[in-house]
């Protein structure tokens, strides 16, 4: 899978803050923490100092004193003093192991008469080492850096959360940046969506996203060229109206002229006028189903319509009876839909019905599922399950219509059912009625 | 009435022209036939036939402007007869003053009981009424008149037809084909007649046409007439 554009823009924005907030973050808490040691360092060096200065003066010759001197000193929780004279340990209790913590890098310097310090790991804590020689012995204080490195601990897991954070803000403004950046290909996606549902005459602005002024020109351009070719294939079929319907009116005019007179002609000659005349209408038909389905791609004009009325016209027109309607419980009576094109569905149906189906029983009004619903029902031999979708193709017939009797229609009735049904976003599908026939349903939202 | 009625028919396709006066000749219509829009006119002034047949594309003065001259003239009935089916041509032939509107090619029969259907409603009904008002609007069944603020409009034939099947039914719902059936005579119709010629009433009856006071719409139903 493809990760979309605003996502990877937000991860590389989080990276990169991620990357910058942890340099700066390591930079800062290095700087705080050598300066910090630094000080420490200087304050645990200085106070030995001091108490170096004060053990010199009060160390007593004899040794049993020494730890009584040590003990004198005011040293906090945190540090410990030693002595080293004579090759022997004193602190302030008599713990012989007592200077096991001193290195011996720093008493080998301490040795040779320098005062030094050293950073050692005390029970698991950080601890520092300062030694200075005296007259007699050398005097080590070691100091416990506990509270430093909690500081440091501190610092270290602030330093962190503040990168965690800027991360997540990166990852915001990446966000929010392609939210605005795509806002104009919004403006293009909307208006794509416009032109596919019908409305040819959407176009972008240029001059509202001047970075994307290439795209709009295009897109206006690919709009405009759409709504001409449009525009040229219904001027095409407004023509072949023209041209078909024009000498098909002086045939239907002649044709009448002619069969008014049939009476007083041989009957070769009648039967002939009887063919061209009943042929004429079919012709025409053909013409009106083809003009018709050529225009069935335009969307639906949708107004408020009474359908009990619609039904009664559509079978009143077909010199069907009109209590074939049944409408469904709690269907209600007007429905938005577009009038003409619907009551020319419905009129194939229920010519389809008395061609191929012996009449139709039942029209059926319904809504259901938030869809309406209108079903022909038919007595007839019903619809085979492999031409159930093949029905609604274009030219296809019926087996009734092998026979090319009178009542042959033009093989377009199902297709305009469905494109008419199509243009109002639905669908159009038949099956076997309960007990014996075909049902034909439309359904639309 | 005359027992033959008499038909203009203004057509340029000559063999149109041809048949279709033939066919009508044979259903009992008077007709003289033109091929252009200025003869017709000419001719209508001179001898006036009781309806017009007229198509739409025709060379020099269109079909529509043909049909506003007639209309400047006097309230004849027309019918737009054309190949153009588009409802863009329809209501613009309807809405230049034609009574109803047929696609071309028309079967002569029904083509004849368009023209029935048409010489009923030209002739004024026999209504029982005198004088409707409606407000401001006064209509005058039997003097055939319409009066705007005491002012007389002038109304065609079908116009008039159908102002006096609302009036007839004051605040009272008549649905476009209970109005196709009432005022054109058709039982199967395209209401399209009907919502032009609503329209164009309104252009006359109301003062303002866009927000009607007296000839209102009922959504998805039909139209009625109120004070």
């Amino acid at each position: 899978m493809r990760v979309g554009l605003r996502t990877r823009v937000s991860a590389a924005f989080a990276i990169g803050a991620l990357l910058l907030s942890a340099c700066a973050s390591m930079v800062s808490y290095e700087l705080a923490r050598s300066t910090l040691i630094r000080e420490r360092e200087r304050t645990a060096v200085r106070a030995t100092y001091f108490d170096a200065a004060v053990v010199h003066a009060g160390l007593p010759q004899n040794s049993s004193d020494i730890g009584e001197t040590l003990r004198s000193l005011d040293t906090g929780a945190d540090r410990y003093v030693l002595l080293h004279r004579d090759g022997q340990w004193y602190s302030r209790g008599a713990d012989p192991s007592a200077g096991s913590a001193v290195p011996a890098a720093l008493q080998e310097m301490t040795a040779r008469g320098d005062a030094g310090a050293q950073r050692i790991r005390l029970d698991g804590h950080a601890a520092l080492v300062v030694g200075i020689p005296l007259s007699s012995g050398v005097f080590y204080e070691v100091v416990a850096l506990s509270e430093l490195e909690r500081t440091l601990q501190l610092l270290a897991l602030v330093l962190t959360s503040v990168a965690v954070m800027v991360a997540g803000g990166g990852a915001a403004v990446g966000w929010y940046v392609t939210r605005y950046a795509l806002r104009p290909l919004t403006a293009v996606a909307d208006a794509a969506r416009k032109i596919a549902d019908g409305d040819l005459k959407t176009h972008l602005d240029p001059d509202t996203e001047p970075d994307l002024a290439t795209l709009s020109v295009s897109f206006n351009h690919m709009a405009d060229q759409l709504a001409r070719r449009v525009e040229r294939d219904r001027r095409f079929a407004a023509d072949v109206s023209h041209e078909l319907r024009s000498p098909l009116q002086t045939l239907s005019a002649a044709v009448s002229v002619l069969d008014r007179r049939r009476d007083g002609l041989d009957p070769k000659a009648a039967a002939a006028i009887g063919l061209i005349s009943d042929e004429v209408g079919r012709f025409q038909d053909l013409v009106n189903d083809l003009l018709e389905l050529a225009r069935s791609d335009r969307p639906a004009h949708r107004e408020p319509t009474e359908m009990r009325e619609l039904v009664a016209r559509a079978c009143h027109a077909r010199g069907l009876p009109e209590d074939l309607l049944e409408l469904a419980p709690a269907t209600p009576t007007v429905w938005p839909v577009d009038r003409r094109r619907v009551e020319q569905a419905l009129g194939n149906l229920l010519d389809n019905a008395v061609r191929y189906g012996g009449g139709p029983v039942t029209v059926r009004l319904a809504r259901t599922d938030d869809r309406y619903v209108i079903e022909v029902d038919d007595e007839g031999p019903g619809v085979a399950e492999e031409n159930r979708a093949s029905i609604f193709d274009r030219f296809v017939r019926g087996p009734a219509a092998n026979a090319r009797g009178d009542g042959d229609g033009t093989g377009l009735g199902l297709s305009i059912v469905a494109r008419h049904t199509a243009a109002h976003g639905g669908t159009v599908s038949v099956a076997d009625r309960p007990g014996g026939g075909a049902r034909f349903r439309m359904e639309f939202p | 009435m005359r027992g033959m009625s008499s038909v203009l028919l203004i057509e340029d396709d000559d063999r149109i022209r041809l048949s279709l006066t033939m066919a009508l000749e044979d259903e009992g219509y008077t007709t003289r036939a033109v091929a252009t829009a200025e003869e017709g006119l000419a001719l209508q002034r001179s001898k006036p036939a009781d309806t017009v047949l007229v198509d739409l594309m025709l060379p020099g003065m269109d079909g529509f402007e043909c049909i506003r001259e007639l209309r400047r003239d006097d309230d004849v009935p027309v019918i737009v007869v054309s190949a153009r089916d588009d409802t863009h041509d329809i209501v613009a032939g309807l809405e230049a003053g034609a009574d109803d509107y047929i696609v071309k090619p028309v079967a002569v029969k029904e083509l004849a009981a368009r023209l029935r259907a048409l010489r009923r409603r030209a002739r004024p009904a026999a209504a029982a009424l005198t004088v409707v008002a409606f407000g401001d609007l006064e209509i005058l069944p039997d003097a055939g008149e319409v009066r705007l603020h005491g002012d007389p409009v002038a109304v065609t034939r079908t116009e008039f037809r159908l102002l006096c099947e609302l009036a007839e039914h004051p605040g009272q719902l008549l649905s476009r084909q209970q109005l196709l059936q009432r005022v054109w005579g058709y039982e199967i119709g395209d209401e399209r007649l009907v919502d032009v010629h609503v329209g164009r009433l309104r252009h006359k009856i109301e003062d303002s046409p866009g927000t009607p006071r007296h000839l209102v719409t009922v959504r998805g139903l039909g139209y009625k007439l109120q004070r």
